[in-house]
């Protein structure tokens, strides 16, 4: 304590830090944590008594189906990435070391066209005038229009547009930390590619993929405006509901149980990912 | 034979890759070029939508309200996330791994979840949406990436340095502003540019809390593109980018200057 | 690193002095709803800077007024009958000063002093319009001239409805023979298993610019409000409006100001400015709504005044209904059906 006392500067950091999460992290999701069991008041958004008619809600074949549908565009979304970001990450991490730097930049670039301008970019590209229509039409592949645009497909591939190299940074900072020597080890026990493969570098990489997983497949229920503009108001994902809930329906109370529900849903995603970096820790040591 | 298909297939993917994500990109500027007011099909070359772009007030005060946003956010998080990376480098405390979880959770919370908390916050306290309220938003979602950055730096770093510096009479704020920063100058530009790109790229919470009296791009462009196709949008995201590059390009100089 | 920290510190100052300026009117108002060359006029004329946020559905407006009521950032909003009906009833308005406007008595009298605002003491028209249905000549066969064409399984994922749940609801409740403004639980269930059939058919809802998904080619039937059928013609002839035999709906949008409102001189101001005829009869010409203000009326360009779609024929408004306020229990009934209408696949 006294040892605080000596080092203004360190009481004043921690002071501003703990400050601010408490205020602007804490408090605000109590407060959501609490709005979830409130009644809904049609002046003034909320009031009084406590209830857990909002969770019920949540389960109600609608929603459930709202929330299943979108889980399954999430998981799809996932998926995908996965499948891409796997590979690219694992070739991402072979090539030489100046070049790394500037194709991981390559990966930033686009965010500073801001998300709502590029996924209007693939509007572009998939409307029925679009020009991967125009492109198809004309080199003969297609006679009719490919239906994309407001469709479950168009959203999902907004989704993985926009989400992909939240996918691809974890995993190649672990494919980064993958040692040669490791796999040559495994070869020189005899392992076959596929054995090294599935023994040694998918354990190891299992962290990445988690958090990779972590960073797409929450957004991706999120992100209400790629549903918007590309699955023109017909495909919702959750973020949509809650968005609704919210500034139009004025339904707090219930917006902000599913918004707890994604918060469950992140945490159970978290416990997984800490429970397979400490295995992996255990049998690394 | 195999060795030149190992050589060869990284390479055509990650360039097969690259194209997709840039492709979108690509057909934003050149279509920012194009005469054509549907914006489907080349009607030739054009600086229209650029004109009527910067005749359109409102939005040219929406991107520089967006960028004066994301710079005063990226600057504000790096100092507070960079303090917190030292804090939690060099000194013991309770709750110290309480700390670190909770950024791990601001990090990997859902932006909506964010959205929306602090929605309820700023309207309980009565605090009016606009610019600070955007900001205190930005900082709190770009704060943990600029913690992370500077701490991995930081590790990496050698200990006997700072108390070198501190038996020679330093006190803990020389000690830092002298023989720390230095070191971690990297990392602040990296959270910073992190901070930056994160905060001009943020639609779903700058949807929640933002009000008329700052209005920043993501609404506008989010009224635009909901009313269909806007050439103007494709001029706007071409210049974004050359902004940033350009931003990027002279950090970059001022970078190389400096350690000369 | 000091010099950065400052540089933000005083960031924060200044724009937070900046927010005060003088002279800005903040107008929220429906997608494209008003020609930008009003603004810059007004902004010419008067030197206040509108400030221009648009909004998609009454509900939306609604919610954010509500939701910004204290820290007052809108002067002018633009919602529809009902909604000024409800908005007056609840307290969010504040009265309009009559003696602050000028041109109140170029007024249609068919449009003023309705149950919706006895007096006008909270709303001043802006606009009235119709709902109908629009189709693509190039594309459909036939001529479609009822709600209930919709039905045709011709159409299968070529439908754009409007993203308004009464509108909706109305379509629905006409094609059954029902008023479009029914509270009969009953009669409104009736409404939704029609549309729940019609569902699978729709491909997208659209209130920024239904005729846009038409011009776009991703629909080529559906429903439209009759100013975006008159601007989507000048760009694609093959656009053609009907007034469905079932009956048309009809809305009118006034504007109001919001109870908390900071700049309400400019806000009356600016109402009497779209009130002078030559803005109104060049606000009707620019976007295809018609105007409730007869002096501006006989101002308009023969083309526009004859205009059918503009400005419907008597024999147009057989069966065509105007919107009303259903009260607060009818709308949660309506609000139920509907979110179960657009999650249902």
């Amino acid at each position: 304590m006294t040892k605080g006392a000596r080092q203004p500067f360190r009481t004043a950091v921690l002071i501003l830090v703990w400050g601010w999460l408490l205020m602007l992290v804490l408090a605000p999701n109590l407060l959501v944590v609490g709005t979830s069991v409130l009644s809904r008041d049609p002046a003034e958004f909320i009031r009084l008594p406590f209830t857990l008619d909002n969770y019920i809600r949540l389960m109600d074949p609608l929603y459930l189906d709202v929330f299943l549908h979108s889980l399954y565009m999430a998981a799809v979304t996932t998926i995908c990435c996965l499948i891409i970001g796997y590979p690219f990450a694992w070739a991402l991490s072979r090539v030489s070391k100046r070049r790394q730097t500037l194709l991981v930049f390559l990966l930033i670039v686009p965010f500073w066209t801001n998300s709502l301008v590029r996924t209007y970019a693939l509007k572009l590209l998939l409307a029925t005038n679009g020009l991967i229509n125009n492109a198809l039409l004309a080199i003969g592949v297609i006679d009719e229009p490919l239906t994309l645009l407001y469709t479950e497909l168009a959203v999902i591939i907004g989704l993985v547009y926009l989400l992909l190299p939240f996918m691809i940074l974890p995993l190649y900072s672990v494919f980064d930390d993958l040692r040669d020597e490791l796999l040559l080890a495994s070869h020189d026990l005899g392992a076959g590619r596929w054995s090294t493969f599935v023994h040694v570098v998918v354990p190891l990489t299992l962290p990445g993929v988690l958090a990779g997983v972590l960073l797409v497949l929450l957004p991706a229920m999120g992100m209400f405006y790629v549903a918007d503009v590309l699955g023109g108001s017909r495909n919702l994902l959750v973020g949509n509901v809650i968005k609704n809930q919210f500034l139009d329906a004025r339904d707090w109370p219930f917006g902000a149980a599913a918004s707890v529900l994604l918060t469950v849903a992140m945490a159970v995603l978290l416990f997984a990912h800490r429970l397979s970096r400490r295995r992996l820790g255990e049998e690394g040591g | 034979m195999e060795r030149v298909i190992a050589r060869w297939l990284p390479r055509t993917y990650l360039t097969l890759v690259y194209v997709l994500l840039y492709l979108p990109i690509l057909v934003l500027v050149v279509f920012s070029f194009n005469a054509s007011r549907t914006g489907y099909q080349w009607d030739g070359l054009s600086l229209h939508w650029y004109e009527s772009l910067f005749n359109n007030r409102a939005m040219v005060k929406a991107m520089w309200n967006s960028l004066w946003l994301a710079l005063v956010a990226a600057t504000v998080s790096t100092v507070i996330g960079a303090l917190t990376a030292l804090a939690l480098h060099r000194y013991r405390f309770r709750g110290k791994r309480m700390l670190n979880g909770m950024l791990f959770v601001v990090m990997m919370s859902p932006e909506i979840v964010l959205a929306i908390s602090l929605l309820a916050l700023f309207l309980l306290i009565g605090m009016q949406l606009g610019f600070m309220s955007l900001l205190l938003a930005h900082v709190t979602f770009c704060l943990p990436f600029v913690v992370i950055t500077v701490m991995a730096r930081l590790s990496g770093f050698d200990e006997r340095l700072p108390e070198a510096a501190r038996d020679l009479g330093a006190s803990d704020f020389t000690m830092t502003r002298t023989v720390l920063i230095p070191v971690i100058m990297p990392a602040l530009m990296a959270g910073w540019l992190l901070g930056f790109t994160l905060s001009l790229d943020d639609v779903v919470v700058s949807t929640f809390v933002s009000g008329p009296s700052y209005e920043i791009l993501p609404l506008r462009i989010y009224s635009m593109v909901r009313v269909g196709l806007k050439p103007e949008v494709n001029a706007l995201g071409t210049l974004l980018l050359v902004f940033s590059l350009v931003m990027l390009m002279l950090s970059q100089w001022i970078l190389m200057r400096s350690k000369r | 690193m000091k010099k950065l920290a400052l540089t933000g510190l005083m960031a924060v100052t200044l724009v937070g002095c900046g927010s005060s300026e003088p002279q800005v009117l903040n107008l929220y108002n429906w997608s494209e709803y008003m020609p930008q060359e009003v603004l810059d006029r007004f902004q010419e004329e008067t030197g206040v800077q509108v400030i221009y946020t648009t909004y998609d559905s009454n509900e939306a407006m609604y919610a954010r007024l509500k939701l910004l009521d204290d820290s007052a950032q809108y002067d002018l909003a633009v919602p529809s009958t009902y909604y000024v009906n409800k908005m007056r009833k609840e307290g969010l308005l504040a009265p309009i000063d009559h003696s602050q406007l000028t041109g109140f008595n170029n007024m249609d009298p068919e449009l003023i002093n309705l149950n919706i605002d006895p007096d006008n003491a909270y709303s001043v028209p802006f606009l009235w319009g119709t709902t109908g249905l629009a189709y693509d000549a190039d594309d459909v066969e036939g001529e479609p001239a009822a709600w209930a064409d919709l039905w045709d399984e011709a159409y299968q994922g070529r439908i754009v409805l409007t993203n308004d749940m009464r509108e909706v609801f109305h379509v629905g409740l006409r094609v059954l023979g029902y008023s479009g403004n029914s509270t009969n639980p009953e009669e409104i269930e009736a409404a939704y298993e029609k549309l729940a059939d019609l569902m699978p058919a729709v491909r997208t809802f659209n209130s920024d610019a239904p005729r846009m998904p038409y011009l776009e080619g991703e629909t080529d039937i559906g429903m439209i409000w009759n100013g975006e059928a008159v601007m989507g013609k000048e760009d694609m002839p093959s656009l053609e409006f009907v007034y469905p035999e079932e009956g048309v709906i009809v809305w009118l949008d006034s504007f109001v100001i919001p109870k908390n409102a900071k700049n309400i001189e400019a806000a009356h101001q600016f109402i009497s400015f779209v009130m002078r005829p030559d803005i109104s009869a060049l606000i009707s010409e620019e976007i295809g709504y018609a105007t409730p203000n007869l002096e501006a009326r006989n101002q308009l360009e023969a083309e526009v005044a004859n205009d059918r779609t503009s400005y419907p024929t008597p024999e147009d408004m057989v069966n065509a209904e105007f919107q009303e306020d259903v009260g607060d229990e009818a709308l949660q009934l309506y609000n139920k059906y509907w979110e179960l209408l657009k999650a249902g696949r």
